[in-house]
């Protein structure tokens, strides 16, 4: 058995004339809780609906749970528990008739499992579904994902139409549930803050490509942003691979990757510098608002507000 | 053993939740001897991921203010308080240092330093005073 649950490998995607992916690798392994990082149109749920068979891609390789989803697209979906960014349902189904009528789609559905999630998760069984309000919807489409004990589950923004008690309730089950259990999450969001107490690894898409894949923890040691004079910057950036930078008075603000070989750089050359931590937010904004890509320092002086 | 998690907080949660363990053993309101709560429980009440919890255990565990017990579980080491004030003093001392950055960006000097250093202790015998008046 391979320890991958996903494995992509330099996948492209364009609809019509718009690139979507454009050469995205990307590695899961098994019992690993994944948080997909992106902003709003970046990918994030092509990549999902290619990973269920939904989607072919124009080239590369997609694996999932050692199966081809383009080839063997049943074969994934029996071992993958998904739920939807737009979760639909039949509206005039009452919940507890879309699990019994689900039930039979899977040979392994448990449906004590399933009444268990629902009362868990508070979803009111007699209502219709299109009755139910979204915060509730959300939950009965996450029974319907994980009542038969899929190996992965893959989650579009799940989190999106939780209030701040349910998120927690949502972690606190994804803790309890999955990650105890040893399965594979792979869950989207735009929530950081809540990605980051629960995700092992985080990987952040932007413009069809993954810019970092890291483990949530040496993600946030190996970032950080250095304070230096201006007269300094250039000690730093010869040595370091430098995200974003900003002027601060008669000082820059520089985020680095490979901060402590970058901080042990400037202490050997003796240049004096402060060193910040920053949190997931600051650190995906680093990464993709400068791109990740030119360390060459190229000053915008329009971004500088001119007006007196 | 209640802790408080920041989220959003530029403080990993792992470094969170280590610096309340040990300042709770430094303190004694986790004895040496008592039991903490398993990993699983742990990261169940704080919605936190298990390996992160584990991770912070045995890094209390290499500090010394910790020690696992095959097949017990986690217990407060009988040597934590030596232990944990050792590890809080380099917590302690980076946060004066920021103070101190701060104030000599204030155009403080050494001595106004110091002196502001001793009226808050003075503040705090102060307000102590009044509390075991009570």
């Amino acid at each position: 058995m391979n320890r991958l649950a996903i494995d992509l490998h330099n996948v492209h995607k364009s609809f019509r004339r718009t690139k979507v992916l454009r050469g995205m690798s990307l590695k899961v392994e098994r019992g690993r809780t994944f948080a997909f990082l992106g902003r709003n149109g970046s990918g994030k749920t092509t990549t999902i609906r290619m990973l269920l068979g939904l989607l072919n891609q124009d080239l590369g390789a997609v694996r999932v749970l050692d199966h081809d989803p383009a080839f063997e697209p049943l074969a994934v979906r029996a071992s993958v528990g998904y739920l939807a960014e737009d979760q639909t349902m039949y509206g005039w189904m009452r919940a507890g008739e879309i699990l019994r009528f689900m039930a039979p789609f899977y040979p392994t559905w448990d449906h004590d499992l399933a009444l268990k999630y629902a009362r868990d998760f508070e979803v009111p069984m007699q209502t219709k579904i299109k009755h139910l309000s979204k915060g509730q919807n959300v939950r009965l489409g996450l029974v319907l994902a994980l009542a038969h004990r899929p190996e992965l589950v893959i989650l579009d923004d799940p989190a999106l139409g939780l209030d701040p008690i349910m998120r927690k309730q949502f972690n606190r089950d994804l803790i309890t549930h999955l990650q105890g259990e040893g399965r594979t999450v792979f869950y989207s969001s735009h929530l950081l803050y809540e990605v980051e107490s629960v995700a092992d690894e985080v990987a952040i898409l932007d413009d069809g490509q993954i810019l970092r894949q890291s483990g949530t923890e040496e993600l946030r040691a190996d970032v950080k942003q250095i304070i230096l004079n201006h007269n300094a910057v250039s000690t730093l950036t010869d040595s370091a691979k430098v995200l974003d930078q900003r002027p601060d008075a008669d000082d820059m603000a520089v985020v680095v990757v490979g901060a402590e070989s970058a901080i042990e750089h400037l202490r050997n050359e003796g240049v004096q510098h402060r060193v910040v931590d920053l949190n997931l937010d600051e650190i995906f904004e680093a990464y993709v608002m400068g791109q990740g890509s030119d360390p060459s320092p190229e000053p915008a002086p329009e971004m500088i507000p001119t007006e007196a | 053993m209640l802790l408080r998690i920041e989220k959003g907080s530029a403080v990993p949660i792992s470094r969170q939740i280590g610096g309340q363990i040990a300042m709770l053993c430094a303190s004694g309101k986790l004895p040496p001897g008592e039991r903490l709560p398993s990993v699983r429980e742990l990261a169940r009440e704080l919605a936190v991921n298990q390996n992160t919890i584990l991770r912070v255990y045995e890094r209390l565990v290499s500090d010394g203010l910790l020690e696992m017990r095959h097949g017990q579980g986690t217990y407060v080491s009988l040597s934590a308080q030596n232990h944990s004030l050792a590890v809080h003093r380099q917590y302690l001392l980076e946060e004066i240092r920021q103070l101190a950055r701060q104030g000599i960006s204030l155009g403080l000097s050494s001595d106004q330093l110091h002196e502001l250093l001793s009226e808050a202790l003075q503040q705090l015998a102060v307000s102590n005073e009044e509390e075991a008046k009570i």
